[in-house]
């Protein structure tokens, strides 16, 4: 057993400590789900355009008519944005579930709390305690996040089955320092199983070529810390850049392409295991309904959703449409929200991962359970 | 070196540099370190009144490449950080430099493109160092009518509907930097502030915008266009503001920044980045009464930080931010400040380089955020590569841990780091230490 395997069997060990009856009662489902956070706020109305609503050109005359001719049609009522084109391929092959005009429920515009809002995921401004984290500690399972910090998500995780993973240049052939700090560390407990941890994420990563921190390499990446290890049943990728407040036609292009290869990325990685995996993409709130002196769009109120993956039962638009004329609006200028984010991961989480009405309760407490019977996996 | 000593400049400044020490009573020498730190020198950041210059050619070329290829943007923003960290490195007392690195933070912009690599560190240098020890208000104006924030929240080409251009060109409004100012730069989020409010104050700062020609501005590049300002009063918070122009936004921030709540979001922050992720609600009253008291008064109030007790708690309290954390052990070995690729990409690694926060809310300030697997791996990985530099001017590493902890290192620590089979894996261990990676 060399160094670095010492380290491995001494942070495995942990785990099994950590797990205890738990485990035996509850083993974890093989099913994998990946969360994709937008950060920033993206405008929905630019992602999956509602092309029949007759207000949309009325509201952006410029964001609207630079994509107008271009959509890549979903049905008689909604198209995709052009750079969308993995994205749409899947919809086709009844992959991909576009949810339409949902919000979280937070009820300000600040980015900062309305991601605290949605990681936290239990009806109010928290960050010490994630819905992700909370999901694995439930079911047993265990989560990476793509990401130099820990991010809200994944916080007030007990079990320490939350680990976070990020690129590095860094020459990383430190076995010998790593086990001088394990001793060092004896009387420190959050060092010692953050480091321990952190060498075995990275062991599990290791790979001769350099991933570079570009959103296809990273869901690329995240693939494969997910794909052969069957208790990491949980993953997060982040992806900002959606704050659009001008030249949003131009920029929005650019990220929806990122998006759209990045979930591509992650399929081709995951390889047979993207049958078995549910990704929801979601983020803090939407933005205006009109365009902005700007060419852009401000903060608002309700967006869109995806849930993708090949045990999606997709090809499928979800949620209720609310219209774009001025009193269809949330306080006349932003789309309104017609259902809630977390009421439709209560019933994905349900469906995917088999999770319990008490255990949902636990994980979700502010979700209902609305959803739970609609076909968004393709076995229930 | 006395506990005070070590919690002087290691809570209170940047970390131990052995070469300097605390000179008398450590309050007393804090205090008079509360002083404007000086970036005239940093050559970096240029007066943005010439990188406006910059922004000009980029929007009328409308190529980002060629108009800005003279002088890249991104190696000015990362020369300038260095001499910037190089000067915090050597400063003693360096309590100022950590100041200037938290208004720095509150004040965040991001170098995301070429024109705000250009202008991200102009802003510290030009509108936030200068006012570090004057009134808060001061800040707050220098920073909104400044180039570089103008630019970053969108302000710049934020039109009135019913100004003179603004009727005739079907233009309009953009309310993201009035929302930052209310959310993260003086109120908070909750305060109390309602949408009308941040559409106000968007029209009332409306005309605050980025000089076009060398004729027009200041020298910073400011220029206020009255030909896209909104006309009429201003009513925010429910206070009417019936001035004209630009003095009507300035007043608007003028009674921001002396508002209660803004006396508490900021003192709220500056405990939390002193003296611990959870200060007590009692210190926080402490501070903002003075605030208040002053009119915003940042010497004063920072002179009540360090005459705090909670200040002075004995146990390290803060988990260093990777800047921190790097600042601390340049600190320590005393290096020159590397060259400026080197320190860029350590930064980086390291999560935390600056003008890349990424958010106008800028970089976290508590463990919660900095202490992760990932962030420990990359802070190892980073002590063994700094230590194998650091070595060569390292004769002895007793003494070394004497100069930097005094009696504040556990003797277990004190054992594991000496009794490493190396001096390059003692220093990496040092800076790894529970006791070094805290303050």
């Amino acid at each position: 057993m060399n160094r670095r395997q010492l380290i491995k069997a001494g942070g495995a060990s942990l785990l099994l400590m950590s797990t205890g009856v738990g485990a035996l009662a509850n083993s974890p489902s093989p099913n994998k789900i990946v969360w994709v956070v937008l950060r920033g706020a993206l405008d929905s109305l630019h992602t999956v355009i509602p092309r029949a609503d007759n207000d949309l050109l009325k509201l952006r005359p410029d964001l609207y008519g630079d994509i107008k001719d271009q959509l890549l049609p979903l049905n008689s009522q909604f198209g995709l944005h052009p750079s969308l084109k993995h994205l749409h391929k899947m919809y086709q092959e009844k992959q991909l579930l576009p949810i339409v005009a949902v919000g979280s429920g937070y009820q300000g515009r600040s980015h900062f709390d309305g991601q605290d809002f949605l990681e936290a995921a239990v009806g109010k401004v928290e960050t010490d305690d994630g819905w992700l984290a909370r999901a694995i500690n439930a079911t047993n399972g265990q989560a990476v996040s793509v990401s130099r910090t820990t991010p809200g998500a994944l916080r007030g995780d007990d079990n320490n089955k939350a680990v976070n993973w990020y690129p590095s240049s860094l020459n990383s052939d430190n076995d010998y320092l790593y086990d001088e700090l394990k001793k060092l560390y004896q009387y420190d407990e959050d060092f010692a199983q953050a480091l321990s941890m952190g060498v075995d994420i990275r062991d599990k990563a290791d790979s001769s070529k350099r991933v570079r921190q570009q959103f296809a390499e990273l869901a690329t990446a995240c693939g494969k810390l997910i794909r052969d290890d069957s208790s990491m049943n949980a993953a997060m990728l982040e992806l900002g850049g959606w704050d659009t407040h001008n030249r949003q036609a131009q920029r929005l292009k650019q990220q929806l392409s990122q998006l759209d290869d990045g979930i591509a990325a992650l399929r081709d990685s995951l390889g047979d295991v993207w049958q078995d995996t549910a990704v929801i993409v979601t983020t803090e709130f939407g933005r205006t309904a009109a365009q902005n002196g700007t060419a852009g769009t401000d903060h608002g109120t309700a967006s869109a959703m995806f849930i993708v993956g090949g045990a999606i039962q997709g090809g499928q638009i979800m949620g209720e449409w609310p219209g774009l004329a001025k009193h269809q609006l949330f306080e006349q200028r932003d789309l309104m929200p017609t259902s809630n984010i977390f009421d439709w991961q209560a019933a994905l989480l349900k469906q995917h991962w088999g999770l319990t009405d008490a255990q949902l309760k636990a994980v979700l407490p502010s979700a209902k359970l609305r959803f739970a019977t609609r076909p968004i996996c393709r076995i229930i | 070196m006395n506990k005070e000593n070590y919690i002087a400049q290691t809570r209170f400044g940047l970390g131990v540099n052995p070469s300097h020490s605390v000179a008398g009573d450590a309050k007393r020498w804090l205090k008079q370190g509360l002083t404007a730190p000086d970036l005239s020198h940093v050559k970096g950041a240029r007066a943005s009144g010439e990188l406006a210059k910059q922004y000009r050619m980029r929007r009328d070329n409308g190529d980002d490449k060629k108009a800005m290829k003279a002088s890249s943007p991104g190696t000015l923003m990362i020369e300038a950080v260095t001499e910037s960290a190089d000067n915090a490195v050597r400063a003693t007392p360096s309590i100022n430099w950590r100041i200037l690195d938290f208004f720095s933070n509150h004040f965040s912009v991001t170098g995301q493109n070429a024109v705000m690599k250009f202008l991200a560190p102009s802003l510290e240098k030009e509108a936030i160092a200068p006012n570090l020890f004057g009134r808060f208000e001061d800040m707050l104006m220098a920073v909104t009518r400044h180039p570089a924030m103008l630019a970053y929240l969108d302000n710049a080409q934020s039109i009135g509907p019913n100004s003179r251009i603004g009727k005739r060109r079907d233009k309009g409004l953009n309310e993201n930097l009035a929302r930052e100012i209310l959310e993260l730069h003086t109120l908070g989020v909750n305060s109390g502030y309602q949408q009308q409010d941040v559409l106000e104050l968007a029209k009332a700062i409306t005309g605050f915008s980025i000089a076009r020609k060398d004729s027009e501005g200041d020298e910073q590049g400011f220029v206020f266009r009255s030909a896209i300002h909104e006309p009429g009063d201003r009513v925010v918070l429910g206070k009417r503001y019936r001035q004209k122009g630009e003095a009507q936004g300035l007043a608007i921030l003028k009674d921001l920044a002396r508002d209660q709540r803004c006396a508490d979001f900021v003192c709220k922050k500056i405990a939390t980045h002193f003296i611990s992720d959870t200060p007590s609600t009692d210190a926080v009253k402490a501070l903002s009464k003075v605030w208040i008291h002053t009119k915003g008064d940042l010497k004063a109030v920072f002179e009540a930080l360090i005459d705090l007790e909670e200040s002075w708690h004995s146990e390290p309290q803060k988990f260093k931010s990777p800047r921190e954390f790097y600042l601390s052990a340049m600190r320590a070995a005393t290096l020159p400040s590397d060259n400026p690729k080197r320190f860029a990409k350590a930064l980086r690694e390291l999560g935390q380089l600056p003008f890349s926060a990424g958010s106008p809310a800028g970089f976290d300030d508590t463990a919660d955020a900095w202490l992760s697997p990932s962030s420990m791996v990359a802070r190892a990985d980073f002590s063994q590569q700094f230590a194998r530099l650091w070595r060569r001017d390292v004769k002895n590493v007793e003494t070394l841990l004497d100069q930097l902890f005094g009696d504040q290192l556990s003797n277990h620590s004190r054992q594991i780091i000496l009794r490493a089979g190396s001096k390059q894996q003692s220093l990496a261990l040092l800076l790894m230490s529970p006791e070094f990676l805290r303050r």
